[in-house]
C-alpha cells in the first residue's frame, strides 16, 4: 500500500498537483497492516499528519475491514467513498459496515489458483490505478508515468506487470470517473479535538510501562497478516517428530496429545516454513482471501 | 559434558513455552531460534534486553514471555544482567529466596549489539565471572533500522549502506573467538535449523555457571531478500555449506558438533538470497564466488588441522 500511495501522490504530482504521500506503519514487521495517505491540492497544501476524514479510502485486504485495530473505517461519513478489493458485492459491504457513503468493489483478487506468495496479483499497482480513476483529474499517461517513476528501478518486467494491473482497474472503473470529490472546507467551529487521551505526570511506579502479566501478545491476532494460509492434510500427516510446530517461528503449530499438529490461525502469520519443511508435503497454502470468502 | 536428554528429535519439546502475536516478522530465522531456547531454558529465565528487532517482543501492554524481561540501551545489556543477577543473589543471601525460584539471566540481543557496540560491556563481564547466558541473534545486520551492515555482516552482502558494487567489503567479525579468547566456560554457535544440536547446547549450558555466551545465525526473510518459508532451508544450507559452523568452547577447547560430511557449494546457499543476487546477475562474479568459497574452505582446512592432535587444555577463565 505504500507503492499504492506513491504511485497515486506521483500520478497527481505530474497533473499539476501539489502532492503529500506518506506511508503509517506501527511498530510491527512486514505482513503487518500498513495505511499510506495521499493529500492532493491545485493549491498549497498547509495540513500536516493522517488525514482524519477521507474522501476516498482504498481497502486492500477486505479481511482487515471488520477489524476495529486495522482502523480502515477512521473517519468515513457520508461523503466518504470507500474501494474495497473483494470478491463479495458492494451492497453486502455497505450492510456489514454500517457504511452512511458509496462503497464500490474492485475485483482484483478474484477466485485464482496461485502457485505461491510471489504469484498473488498485484493488488497494491490494482488499488492505485482504480483510486486514478476514481478521483477523475489523472490521465492514463500520468499513471503510466507514474508507475514507471516509482516501480523502474525494479525493472522492465515488474513496471509491466504492474502497468498492465493498474491499466485493467483504471479501465475497469471508467464509469466511476470523478466519483470521489472534494469534501466542502471545514468551518473553524467544526473543529473536533483529537481523541488522545492526556497523561498526567506521575510516579515512576504508576506510569512506568510495568507489564504484570505473562504471554499478553496473544491477545494480537497477527493471523491478520497472512497472504497464504496452511492447511493441514490430517489423513498424510503421519505424526513425525512435530517439524512443523518446531520450525514454526511463532508458536501458532501446536501438537496434541496423539500427534496431530493443530495451526492457531489467530496467530500465524503465513510464513509457510511448516509447508516448505513438512517430511510428508501433508500442508498446502492456500490463498487467504479466498479462503475467508469461503467461511 | 556427554550426558544428554536430547539424543533423539522426539524429545525435543512439543509444547511451547514463547507466547504467539509476536510483531517480528513472518518467518524470522532469531524468533525461531529464540522459541526453542526458551523451551529449553524454562520459565524461571529473565531476559535482559538491549536494543534491535527482538525490543519488540514486548511492546507495552504485550509480552510473549512467561517471565520477566528488562529493556536496555543498546551498548549495555549484560551490564544490565549484572544488575538483575546481584539482585537475585541479594534475595537469596538475605531473604531466603529458594533455588527452585531462582532464575537463570539472559542476555538478548542482536548482532549489531554483540558484535558491535555491546562488546565492552560483554567483555567486561565475562572478566567478571558474571553468571548469565548471552543470547545473540545474528541476522548479519541492523535488522530492526533496514539491514544497515554491521560487524556481522559477511563479505560481498549488500545491505542498505553497502548498495553498490559487490557489496559489504569487510569481513564478518570472528565473534565467537573473540569471546573465546575470554576463556569463559562455554561458547557456542547454533541455529534454529539444527534444533537438536541447539537444545543439547542450551540445555549444556543452563547447567553451567558463569559466562556463557551463544551466537544463533538467524536467517532474516526480511534483510536478506527471502521469502519467509525458505528460512528454515537457507539455515540449512548455511551449515550444509560450511558458511555456519556449529561448534562449541568447552573447558578449553573448540569442538565442531556438526560437521558436513561433504559441503555444498557456498554458491547454493549465497544464490538463495537477494543480498547475493548480484553475484549471480547480470553475470556470475566468479572472483568472489571463489574468494567466499576459498575463505569456507580454508576455515575448514584448519580444523581438520586442529582436530588431529588433540589440543591441550587451556586454563579455565576467572570466576565470580
Amino acid at each position: 500500500m505504500k507503492t499504492a500511495g506513491r504511485i497515486l501522490g506521483t500520478a497527481f504530482f505530474r497533473e499539476g498537483y501539489e502532492v503529500q504521500d506518506a506511508p503509517r506503519y506501527g511498530a510491527e514487521r512486514r505482513g503487518a497492516p500498513i495505511f499510506a495517505f495521499v493529500r492532493a491540492d491545485k493549491n498549497p497544501i498547509l495540513e500536516r499528519g493522517i488525514i482524519r476524514r477521507p474522501d476516498l479510502a482504498v481497502v486492500a485486504d477486505d479481511t482487515l475491514a471488520p477489524m476495529p485495530s486495522a482502523g480502515v473505517l477512521a473517519g468515513m461519513d457520508g461523503h466518504s467513498l470507500m474501494l474495497i478489493n473483494s470478491h463479495e458485492t458492494a451492497e453486502t459491504w455497505r450492510g456489514r459496515l454500517a457504511l452512511p457513503g458509496r462503497v464500490l468493489v474492485l475485483p482484483a483478487s478474484a477466485e485464482v489458483e496461485v502457485e505461491g506468495r510471489a504469484a498473488l496479483p498485484q493488488v497494491g499497482a490494482a488499488c492505485a490505478g482504480a483510486a486514478a480513476r476514481l478521483v477523475g483529474v489523472i490521465g492514463p499517461d500520468a499513471l503510466a508515468a507514474a508507475i514507471r517513476d516509482e516501480l523502474g528501478h525494479l525493472g522492465e518486467g515488474v513496471v509491466a506487470d504492474n502497468l498492465g494491473v493498474a491499466s485493467h482497474a483504471y479501465d475497469l472503473l471508467a464509469a466511476e470517473a470523478g466519483a470521489v470529490t472534494e469534501r466542502p472546507p471545514q468551518a473553524a467551529d467544526a473543529w473536533q479535538s483529537p481523541d488522545w487521551i492526556d497523561l498526567p505526570f506521575e510516579g515512576a511506579g504508576i506510569s512506568a510501562p510495568a507489564i504484570h502479566a505473562g504471554l499478553t501478545s496473544e491477545l494480537m491476532q497477527t493471523g491478520l497478516w497472512r497472504t497464504m494460509r496452511p492447511v493441514i492434510d490430517p489423513e498424510r500427516c503421519n505424526h513425525c517428530w512435530w517439524v512443523c510446530s518446531t520450525f514454526c517461528p511463532d508458536s501458532a503449530i501446536s501438537v496434541d496429545g496423539k500427534g496431530n499438529p493443530h495451526i492457531d490461525y489467530d496467530h500465524c502469520k503465513g510464513c509457510l516454513v511448516c509447508l516448505a519443511q513438512c517430511p510428508p508435503h501433508a500442508i498446502r497454502a492456500v490463498p487467504e482471501q479466498r479462503e475467508q470468502g469461503r467461511e | 559434558m556427554s550426558e544428554t536428554r536430547f539424543t533423539n528429535v522426539k524429545q525435543l519439546p512439543s509444547v511451547h513455552l514463547l507466547g504467539s502475536g509476536s510483531p517480528m516478522c513472518a518467518g524470522c530465522g532469531g524468533l525461531e531460534a529464540l522459541h526453542q531456547v526458551y523451551d529449553i531454558l524454562g520459565t524461571n529465565t529473565v531476559f535482559v534486553n538491549a536494543a534491535g528487532c527482538m525490543t519488540l517482543l514486548a511492546v507495552y501492554p504485550f509480552t510473549p514471555f512467561r517471565g520477566s524481561w528488562l529493556y536496555t540501551a543498546m551498548a549495555s545489556a549484560p551490564a544490565g544482567a549484572q544488575g538483575i543477577r546481584d539482585a537475585l543473589d541479594v534475595l537469596k543471601e538475605r531473604r531466603g529466596l529458594p533455588p527452585e525460584e531462582d532464575m537463570q539471566v539472559v542476555v538478548l540481543t542482536g548482532d549489531g549489539s554483540a558484535y558491535g557496540m555491546g562488546l565492552s560491556a560483554t567483555s567486561g563481564a565475562i572478566e567478571r565471572g558474571l553468571d548469565f547466558l548471552y543470547l545473540c541473534y545474528d541476522n548479519e545486520g541492523y535488522g530492526n533500522t533496514g539491514q544497515q551492515s554491521s560487524a556481522a555482516t559477511p563479505h560481498g552482502a549488500r545491505t542498505a549502506t553497502d548498495l553498490t558494487g559487490i557489496g559489504f567489503h569487510g569481513e564478518k567479525k570472528p565473534l565467537f573467538d573473540i569471546w573465546a579468547a575470554h576463556r569463559p566456560p562455554y561458547v557456542a554457535t547454533v541455529i534454529g535449523s539444527e534444533p537438536l544440536d541447539l537444545a543439547r547446547k542450551i540445555e549444556k549450558a543452563k547447567a553451567i555457571k558463569g559466562p556463557r555466551l551463544i551466537i544463533a545465525l538467524s536467517p532474516c526473510p526480511t534483510g536478506w531478500g527471502f521469502d519467509p518459508q525458505e528460512s528454515v532451508a537457507i539455515g540449512k544450507l548455511a551449515v550444509n555449506t560450511g558458511v555456519w559452523p556449529l561448534k562449541e568452547y568447552v573447558d578449553g577447547k573448540v569442538v565442531h558438533t556438526k560437521i558436513p560430511r561433504r559441503r555444498v557449494p557456498v554458491a547454493s546457499y549465497l544464490e538463495a538470497q537477494g543480498r547475493f543476487a548480484h553475484l549471480f546477475k547480470p553475470e556470475r562474479n566468479e572472483a568472489v564466488l571463489a574468494e567466499i568459497q576459498a575463505r569456507v574452505d580454508g576455515y575448514w582446512a584448519g580444523v581438520e588441522e586442529v582436530v588431529a592432535p588433540p589440543t591441550p587444555t587451556l586454563p579455565q577463565g576467572g570466576r565470580g
